[in-house]
């Protein structure tokens, strides 16, 4: 059987937040992430997606492998036609707070990754773009 | 998920969980409520929450154990989280999760030592 080197999940309900994490946490291992990484990378996909169900109410994940200059990784992007973000600036200092679960996670994502894209517009939607790479002899 | 994959043990008054690998909105909140109607039947001293197996503690996860712990620190018991992954403490940590009232163990069995300790020091 081939690997399959791109793919996309709709993002609907909160069910379709596991469905994500397997297709991630899968190309992940497949591409030789570490265990961490993994964790990284599969976390941070969790909490977009749910932010699509949570702000879009639905939308759509892609996932492709990279392969660029000898360097492999995954990419994985997040797109809605959402009601958009007033204030990107802001949604990018709001993280998490004790047991606040305020703000969408955004400056969490990308500390996780390694590339982190975010473009919207209000009306319109929402796409969010994450890029991994895989170093040698990290975790 | 089928929310049944939780298992909910009462050990002398401390609740035992043991969560699933990957544990999807529906089972988290299962387990609240498994654990809220168990605090209404029993007198509970403390929850130990096992995560041994679990792979990803996202947000909604996080959220729910902090309000948990919360419920059972308002009623007098001690929550503790026992065995998190290395890869998960490092990951939710970069990503800003917390755990609020939550206490922590490498094992189950240090979890529930902990627990057994505190209701000693506070007299039965």
């Amino acid at each position: 059987m081939t690997e399959k080197h791109k793919g996309r999940v709709r993002v609907d309900t909160e069910v379709d937040i596991v469905v994500v994490r397997k297709a991630v946490r899968d190309t992940a291992v497949a591409l030789g992430f570490g265990v961490t990484d993994v964790t990284r990378i599969v976390t941070a996909a969790s909490e977009l997606a749910r932010n699509i169900i949570q702000y879009a109410g639905s939308g759509e994940m892609k996932w492709s492998r990279l392969n660029e200059n000898n360097k492999v990784g995954i990419e994985v992007v997040f797109e809605d036609s959402g009601p958009g973000i007033a204030h990107i600036d802001l949604a990018m200092t709001i993280g998490y707070t004790s047991g606040g679960g305020m703000g969408m996670g955004l400056p969490g994502a990308k500390r996780l990754m390694d590339e982190f894209e975010i473009s919207s517009e209000i009306g319109k939607g929402t796409k969010v773009l994450l890029r991994k790479w895989l170093r040698k002899g990290s975790l | 998920m089928v929310p049944e994959n939780i298992s909910v043990v009462k050990v002398q008054n401390i609740l035992m969980v043991t969560v699933p690998s990957d544990p999807d909105d529906e089972t988290i909140t299962a387990l609240q409520e498994r654990v809220l109607r168990a605090m209404e039947r029993h007198q509970v001293k403390g929850l130990v929450l096992d995560i041994s197996t679990v792979e990803t503690l996202d947000s909604f996860f996080a959220r729910t154990i902090t309000e948990t712990a919360q419920m059972v620190s308002l009623m007098g018991g001690l929550t503790v989280i026992a065995g998190m992954r290395p890869s998960v403490a490092i990951t939710a940590t970069q990503f800003g999760l917390t755990l609020g009232n939550a206490l922590t163990a490498l094992d189950a069995d240090l979890a529930l030592d902990m627990i057994r300790d505190k209701v000693a020091r506070q007299g039965k």
